[in-house]
């Protein structure tokens, strides 16, 4: 708890501390990546020295935990400390592979309305102090728990998967939060053979009725499941251009004009995706 | 809720053929519901052969100012006409309703009298009027408010009559994203997109300067010669009127080409915009 | 006639609901039942473009609610089958639109015109899920093979057997060569966790993307591989006993798709 003592104290001087940006991360449809976007983008954050707090805003289907492989060390969560069972310092769970990254997990046996709006509001508030980099993982649906996760939000990530469906969540998800979160757009899971092929909604397709300006595109490579499965995020890896597009994203997010890269079509991606499905073989 | 409905420019307070008493109460009921939603909205009472008492005159008088509601007439027959005089209001001789106008009828009738599209109609307006209510009760502002005018001091007088007669324009200058809504008694414009899953309802025409993808029920108040235009006419679901069109009804569609909506022969048709013809005065206008 | 009430539902979002609910829906309609799909996912409304229906929506579920329209105004017969016709969700509504007690009256409703309702639950487990199962007598639990899903499937089916509702398992977007290589949990992995009977097995299907974002059931494509695991699970679910074909295992798989065009 070392980096926390050290950031706890605010600077005399100005009277107020520095807060750090809250941003959640929603989609309004489910599955689309928002936990594995949380994740990672925290993680490559985190590599590049910032102090991060990962907050999972799911009560009672909590995940970020899972994605983060934290979940045996969790103890307290969000709720214990909005209730005051259980302090800032004992609920943070460290990353241990990446120095500057923290979880708060949320609680898994409880319901979303549970969550007094106005005490996420604060501790939110109370973690902008302390980090540079509060990432919200926001539940799927526009019910209490996207209500309470947004609560205590500045600006706004919203991740989209090439799908009609997840686009018009998307839409929707956008015009509530309206301008003020000054929203901006991941494309998940884009497959660039099938968007070759005209079977996949390109990027273009998608922003074509979102309008946002675009943080990153990122390809679906089945390593993204594995390593959820094993709770390594990917932007862990240094060898793999999925890493790579989280780190881009991070560096943009960090205010560097650096550009987006475009996932690019690979042999081998498009032999391992069709080798199962027969016919494809090459 | 009969007893406000939508006409060419403002509100029109259905009272013809029913208890005053029992209609200002409902009236003073849909007011509170919406406290300042109608505020600076012309409008017209419509009476019926017996008038009101004089203190029952008065109850109406404040209940619409209370709420901002600009009484700028009355409809009715020779009865009403000596009312207006002495209240200082413009006069209009009653006349029947065209049929789509009549579509809610100061009296319910039984559920099978009324046409699909009617009901349509209706649940469209209940639906919205149900969505603004939320809203307001959440204290939320999507669904922007009509301009505010003074509420005081008497109609606007004969040089601007002909401006004055064509229903007010909603500007709403922002994408209305999916899930959004705007709903207004006369015309619509929306500078940007309409998204799928946003809807416009509007009494009047609808123009988006942007992309169409969304529902638009342009005329819902019943008038058939209503249009919709857009930079990019490519509609969820159009609606003019009670007419419902899902497959649009154009030969020769260009993309990046403003289009036009309109009712023709029953069906909704869609021409350039520098093709749409001039709209036919005619008597449900 | 007194329909079967199903819920189809998963605690965790995009992992296939509202096309397990389409292709279930369409393949028992091919066997020529009389089926209802009913999009409870209130203000985030899908289950109309999967089924390529957007456009013909007139009225919605709050509105039959609400008493502004009949049930049969509102449902949008499918012109490709006989029988199937969808009740969409209101889209510019929220989920506290309707109590509990409302949507199952409608379910209920509708069980009197069809011999299968499908309700699609929205993700989560707040009042969206709450309305979906409290018109339903069974459910179908859809679950991924990864941590996750499989995590928030386990709250749910906490959730159904509080009510004491018969649930049945779906395991979907399953990768067997990740599998093999031991990348991806196996099917008997997930119904170990889930302690749940299994109705179905449904591979990954890069295509499905498409024929979703098309709104065309992949049991309505002639070529399509889905096709077939689609018809089982339909079969099974009006009682048939139908081997699983095991696609996790060795060996099978050559035999499966080996002989099949591809696309």
């Amino acid at each position: 708890m070392h980096v926390l003592n050290e950031t706890a104290e605010a600077p005399a001087t100005d009277g107020a501390p520095k807060l750090g940006r809250a941003i959640v991360v929603t989609s309004g449809k489910g599955g689309v990546g928002k936990t594995t976007t949380t994740a990672n983008l925290g993680t490559a954050l985190a590599q590049r020295g910032a102090r991060v707090v990962l907050v999972d805003a799911d009560v009672g289907l909590r995940n970020l935990d899972i994605v983060l492989g934290l979940e045996s060390r969790v103890q307290h969560h969000v709720l214990d400390v909005i209730e005051e069972r259980a302090t800032l310092d004992d609920a943070l769970v460290a990353d241990k592979r990446s120095p500057s990254l923290f979880l708060l997990a949320a609680a898994q046996s409880r319901e979303k309305e549970d969550v007094d709006i106005d005490k996420m509001r604060d501790l939110v508030r109370a973690l902008r102090e302390r980090f540079e980099y509060v990432l919200i993982d926001c539940p799927a649906g526009i019910e209490t728990g996207f209500k309470n996760a947004v609560a205590g939000a500045e600006e706004a990530i919203v991740v989209c998967t090439p799908e009609v469906s997840a686009v018009r969540d998307v839409d929707r998800v956008v015009g509530l939060l309206g301008n003020r979160f000054r929203p901006q757009l991941i494309v998940n899971r884009i497959r660039p053979h099938l968007v070759r092929k005209g079977k996949m909604l390109s990027v273009e397709d998608v922003n074509a009725i979102l309008r946002l300006p675009l943080l990153g595109v990122i390809a679906d490579e089945p390593e993204i499941i594995v390593s959820t499965n094993r709770g390594e995020p990917v932007a862990l890896r240094t060898d793999l251009p999925t890493a790579a597009a989280y780190r881009a994203i991070a560096a943009r997010v960090a205010g560097e004009d650096v550009p987006a890269p475009m996932p690019q079509q690979k042999e081998s991606l498009l032999s391992r995706v069709g080798a199962w499905f027969g016919g494809r073989r090459p | 809720m009969t007893i406000l409905r939508g006409r060419r420019r403002g509100l029109e307070i259905a009272l013809a053929g029913r208890a005053f008493e029992e209609a200002l109460g409902e009236l003073e009921g849909v007011l509170a519901q919406r406290p300042g939603f109608y505020r600076g909205t012309p409008a017209v009472a419509r009476l019926g052969d017996v008038l009101p008492q004089p203190e029952e005159w008065n109850r109406l008088r404040a209940a619409l100012e209370n709420a901002g509601i600009v009484l700028e007439g009355i409809l009715g027959g020779p009865a009403a006409e000596r009312l207006a005089a002495e209240a200082g209001l413009r006069f209009e001789p009653a006349q029947t309703p065209p049929a789509a106008l009549r579509l809610r009828p100061a009296r319910e009738p039984s559920d099978s009298e009324l046409s699909p599209s009617a009901r349509s109609l209706i649940a469209d307006f209940a639906g919205a009027r149900a969505d603004i209510a939320a809203r307001r009760r959440r204290g939320e502002g999507s669904v922007p408010r009509l301009p505010q005018r003074a509420a005081t001091g008497t109609p606007v007088q004969s040089g601007l009559r002909a401006v004055e007669d064509r229903p007010s324009a909603l500007y709403h200058d922002a994408t209305l994203r999916g899930g959004q809504s705007v709903h207004h008694s006369g015309n619509v414009v929306i500078v940007g997109d309409v998204n799928p899953g946003a809807e416009i309802v509007a009494f009047g025409d609808i123009a988006v300067f942007g992309r169409l993808a969304g529902v638009a029920h342009a005329g819902a108040g019943g008038n058939a010669a209503a249009r919709v235009m857009a930079f990019d006419l490519d509609p969820t679901q159009l609606r003019i009127a009670s007419f419902i069109g899902a497959e649009l009804e154009r030969p020769q569609r260009r993309s990046n080409q403003p289009e036009a909506a309109f009712v023709l022969d029953g069906k909704i048709a869609v021409v350039p915009l520098d093709r749409l013809p001039a709209v036919v005065e005619d008597a449900s206008r | 006639m007194n329909g079967r009430q199903i819920v189809v539902t998963s605690g965790k979002g995009g992992v296939g609901k509202t096309t397990t609910t389409a292709n279930l829906g369409a393949a028992l309609a091919k066997r020529g039942r009389s089926v209802i799909l009913i999009d409870a996912d209130i203000g985030l409304r899908n289950l109309d473009l999967v089924m390529g229906l957007e456009k013909r929506i007139v009225f919605d579920l709050v509105e039959v609610v609400e008493g502004r329209c009949q049930l049969r105004q509102a449902l949008i017969k499918d012109k490709r089958f006989e029988s199937l016709s969808i009740l969409p969700a209101a889209q510019t509504r929220e989920k506290d639109a309707i109590t509990q007690e409302q949507f199952a009256c409608v379910v209920a409703k509708a069980a009197e015109q069809a011999e299968y309702v499908f309700i699609d639950c929205p993700a989560g487990i707040e009042n969206g899920f709450r309305n979906a199962v409290a018109g339903a007598a069974e459910a179908i639990v859809v679950t991924t093979p990864e941590v996750s899903a499989i995590r928030d499937a386990d709250r749910v089916v906490g959730k159904l057997q509080d009510r004491q509702m018969p649930s049945r398992l779906i395991v979907n977007r399953l990768r067997p060569e990740m599998v093999r290589s031991g990348d991806m949990l196996s099917v008997d992995d997930v119904c170990e966790i889930l302690a749940l009977e299994l109705l179905g097995i449904v591979p990954d299907d890069e295509e499905i993307i498409d024929t979703t974002n098309r709104g065309t059931p992949v049991v309505l494509e002639e070529n399509n591989r889905l096709r077939g695991v689609y018809d089982n699970i339909a079969r099974r679910l009006e009682g048939e006993i139908v081997p699983f074909t095991r696609f996790d295992q060795q060996g099978l798989l050559g035999r499966l798709f080996g002989g099949k065009k591809a696309g």
